[in-house]
């Protein structure tokens, strides 16, 4: 079985984000079994419900909750990240967090690492 | 170590663990310490885990820093923890110390420099990669 | 043990490159995305050519490329991203370069 995770360290409004997705996508259409990907360091910012990027510009975020959705396809936040970037995360119900993230911590990242095949950063 | 780990450990496949590369100076971005923090998180959870320091990551291992000059906390510190962690390998590239007019003197021991070749080689050992 | 190289930065900007190169072994596999597609015009490509000898696969993403009008070139493959996807999976691992 071809597992794979990634780790997405940038923000949802760079360009280098566009290409995370592209290839997380083309992965899941490939038939690959995505098996997370984890939002580390300016990464975590995707989590925000207040981010607010042009209509005309790229929406990373929507993207990302579009993937989960379509192939339920976990989306995991570092919380030390995240409310580092002012993200607070303290209550399950947090209405800053977006909802189609898990907020979690870098074991996450361990046990995603030790059961993929593949890892890959973006 | 226990007889029951070195037969763990033996039993593993020819690539196993993660490498972090650290390529990044210790005081002027996070990265050196959001990597380190992944390194102690792997160590907690008794993964295999070997660092890697390269260009200017090599600055991370110098000896005589004090990050608290620039109101810095310092988490180079932390680096003498790695063998509570059992992070064993740490591997520094030469040519990259070189470069920098750099001695070998660094606040941890057991850093092993290494010729690029070695370097890659050492690298390849493990399956999973990480660059900070 | 093979490794596939993404490389996302210019190397007339950062290291990164550099130090792709100083632990690129045989069989490995290059692919240039992002800023890393203006490697191509970098004089670290023309050794890194002469090093390829067959061994040495190096791709570039071809929209990113032809988004910043960069060239082609005859020893560089055009790839898109299900082949990025399809070569994660040829080689060991994958090293990310930015």
């Amino acid at each position: 079985m071809k597992t794979l995770a990634v780790v997405v360290t940038t923000p949802p409004y760079s360009h280098l984000t566009i290409t995370a997705l592209t290839y997380v996508e083309a992965a899941l259409v490939a038939g690959i079994n995505v098996i997370g990907v984890f939002f580390y360091q300016d990464g975590a910012m995707h989590a925000n419900k207040d981010i607010s990027i042009a209509s005309d510009e790229y929406q990373a975020i929507a993207h990302w909750q579009r993937l989960q959705q379509q192939y339920q396809l976990p989306l995991h936040i570092c919380i030390t990240a995240a409310e580092k970037r002012g993200i607070t995360c303290d209550s399950i119900d947090s209405e800053q967090v977006n909802k189609a993230f898990t907020v979690s911590g870098l074991g996450e990242l361990v046990e995603l690492t030790t059961k993929a095949s593949r890892l890959v950063q973006f | 170590m226990t007889t029951i780990e070195q037969q763990t450990l033996a039993s593993l496949p020819k690539g196993f663990g993660l490498a972090i590369i650290n390529s990044k100076a210790p005081f002027s971005s996070n990265d050196g310490k959001d990597a380190l923090d992944v390194a102690l998180m792997f160590g907690s959870f008794e993964q295999k885990v070997s660092l890697f320091f390269q260009g200017d990551g090599v600055y991370q291992l110098i000896a005589n820093q004090d990050g608290r000059l620039v109101s810095i906390k310092d988490y180079l510190k932390t680096f003498s923890a790695f063998e509570f962690y059992d992070i064993e390998d740490i591997y520094v590239c030469q040519q990259s110390l070189v470069n920098r007019q750099l001695n070998e003197t660094f606040h941890i021991n057991d850093v092993q420099v290494l010729t690029s070749i070695e370097f890659s080689k050492a690298l390849n050992r493990h399956q999973h990669v990480l660059r900070f | 043990m093979s490794t596939l190289h993404l490389v996302r930065q210019s190397a007339f900007a950062t290291n990164d490159f550099t130090q792709c190169l100083s632990v690129l072994d045989h069989q490995d596999t290059v692919v240039l995305m992002d800023d890393g597609c203006y490697n191509l015009k970098h004089s670290l490509m023309d050794s890194l050519l002469k090093r390829v000898d067959g061994t040495i696969n190096i791709n570039i993403i071809s929209s990113h490329a032809q988004a910043r009008a960069i060239e082609t070139m005859a020893k560089v493959s055009h790839i898109d991203m299900a082949d990025v996807v399809a070569l994660t999976f040829n080689h060991n691992k994958v090293i990310t370069w930015q």
